[in-house]
């Protein structure tokens, strides 16, 4: 393998963040598609099936006639991606109204904060540890060199992680206050503070992790908590993973902790002033939020680019058969499997169940998820101190 | 204690969870597989909608078997409507011994659909049929009579393409 001069690695490194930012914009829209079907499915509805005018032409005759001879048409089930479209040119095109008595700059740089903050945690990200592939030789410039799964596994990822993706509440705090207007400020002001409360809990379960692997780089954690574990030290994770989901859950300000959007109480939260692509980059950081979320759920707690979660994959290792050894290999399917699996999660819990008052979810986040991450952070420590 | 464990474990989410997850599943699995479908939403444009056997929808004027047009212009209906948008204009009609109605307007934007006018009518003549896609582009369009190609009260509305059949 050739050593990469300087300008071969930065095209490499190019070549990562391509490769990312596709995974990123492509799992949005399609979390957002997805949210309205499996809510529908849920719900026992069909979710999105038609757009517009979908009864007519050539597909409209079909689904109409397959309706009628009562089937679930195939084309309907993806009618509604249309509206993906419809949507992103609805928020492009509306009119961006700032407020008069705005601080026009803040209110400018707010959903900017919160998207900057929610994509680049992105950077440490390691889908594959070391070598996803290496480009063939035939390939201009850089052929023959690797190209690894993440744009950088930098040796303090998780402390980069969690440091920028803090950054976030600046963002809603920021955009709650410049609005001067009430609504949004106490919904800016409810949601940092559930935002700062929950990110004690999301930090202590996001520890035992670390205590178990003895490291704070991504690539080595994921590696570690997926097959250099005893089997019964699956127990604390466990506890530990239901902890982390119901932090993020939290962070990502999702339902069942849906605090900046409760209709009834604040009109929308902290984004109520906001409109147009303002609003959308507030939305887009939602969900990629969600993905950042369930990455590191199912980096440190579902085995990640290995197959099984909870470190059994280190116990299915070596009695795999030959033929089954890539079930053994890192490899970025089962990743962005497990991506997919938790943000259906997400939705999933969404369905189920209803918002908590706010006086609640304090309460759960101070008295229950604190204690408890302290409990299942104790756990590790015995765990490592006494077995690994 | 039991409170305090109830709290801590996430029993009552789990089956909450598999209650939603169980609906999932269906509806995404079985979706062809079954004669009835397993979700509960008509799907209206496609498949006719189904009302209850008293919605009240559009004045319609009944013909008997000959093809004969009910109404004997007793004006019950007029004298009743209390938004008067029947009008009924009497006239005769060769070999029919009952008043035979020449003129009999209906002027559906202004209808409450309080179906008082059936309840008068000693007749059985008129009826409030099943229609309900009553949308029109033009205050005219509404204005419906015996005569005239699309504004007539004895066919569907030129709207209604998908819904109900008159019964």
């Amino acid at each position: 393998m050739p050593t990469p001069t300087l300008t071969q690695s930065i095209v490499i490194t190019l070549i990562q963040c391509l490769l990312v930012v596709i995974f990123v914009f492509v799992v949005v829209p399609l979390t957002v598609f997805a949210e309205r079907k499996v809510l529908g499915h849920i719900q026992q509805r069909l979710g999105s099936t038609r757009v517009a005018s979908g009864h007519v032409g050539f597909s409209g005759w079909m689904n109409r006639s397959m309706w009628k001879m009562g089937r679930v048409p195939v084309l309907s089930y993806w009618r509604g991606i249309p509206g993906l479209v419809g949507d992103v040119l609805k928020l492009i095109l509306k009119e961006d109204v700032i407020p008069a008595k705005a601080d026009r700059f803040v209110f400018f740089i707010a959903p900017s904060i919160s998207m900057v903050a929610a994509i680049v945690v992105f950077a440490a990200i390691s889908f594959v540890p070391g070598t996803f592939f290496t480009l063939p030789t035939w390939f201009p410039f850089v052929g023959g060199l690797p190209v690894s799964g993440g744009i950088a596994d930098i040796n303090v990822g998780l402390l980069w992680i969690l440091g920028v993706a803090t950054v976030g509440v600046y963002g809603i705090v920021l955009a709650g206050w410049s609005s001067n207007s009430k609504y949004p400020l106490l919904g800016g002001l409810r949601s940092a503070a559930q935002m700062v409360s929950y990110e004690v809990p999301l930090a202590l379960s996001l520890l035992a992790p670390v205590v178990l692997s003895a490291s704070l780089n991504f690539g080595e954690m994921s590696a570690r908590m997926a097959t250099g574990m005893p089997a019964w030290a699956l127990v604390p994770q466990v506890i530990g993973f239901l902890l982390y989901l119901t932090c993020g859950f939290a962070e990502t300000n999702r339902l069942p902790f849906d605090m900046p959007e409760a209709e009834n109480e604040l009109v929308a939260g902290f984004h109520t002033e906001y409109s147009g692509m303002k609003f959308g980059l507030f939305y887009l950081a939602e969900y990629i939020n969600m993905a950042v979320v369930s990455a590191l759920a199912s980096a440190f707690f579902l085995g990640g680019p290995w197959l099984l979660p909870f470190g059994l994959q280190g116990l299915v290792n070596p009695y795999l058969p030959g033929f089954l050894s890539w079930f053994g290999a890192p490899h970025a399917i089962f990743f962005v499997a497990k991506i997919i699996f938790l943000l259906f999660t997400y939705i999933w819990v969404r369905g189920t169940i209803p918002r908590y008052r706010y006086d609640q979810i304090m309460a759960v986040g101070w008295k229950y998820l604190i204690p408890l991450a302290l409990i299942n952070l104790l756990l590790a420590a015995a765990i490592r101190c006494f077995a690994v | 204690m039991h409170k305090f464990l109830r709290t801590l474990i996430p029993a009552d989410i789990a089956k909450g969870l598999s209650i939603t997850g169980k609906h999932f599943s269906q509806v995404f699995f079985t979706a062809n597989r079954r004669k009835v479908p397993l979700h509960i939403v008509s799907e209206y444009p496609e498949v006719p909608a189904k009302v209850q056997p008293r919605f009240r929808g559009r004045l319609t004027l009944l013909k008997d078997e000959q093809g004969e047009i009910k109404c004997v212009c007793c004006l019950a209906c007029e004298k009743i409507c209390p938004t008067q948008v029947i009008t009924i204009e009497k006239g005769k009609k060769e070999g029919r011994k009952m008043p035979f109605p020449v003129r009999y307007d209906f002027e559906m934007e202004r209808c409450i659909f309080c179906e008082f006018c059936v309840e008068s009518c000693g007749f059985d003549s008129i009826i409030l049929n099943h229609q309900f896609e009553l949308a029109a582009y033009n205050r005219e369009d509404f204005s419906l009579g015996t005569e005239g190609l699309e504004q007539n009260m004895f066919e569907p509305s030129h709207a209604g393409k998908f819904s109900v059949a008159d019964d």
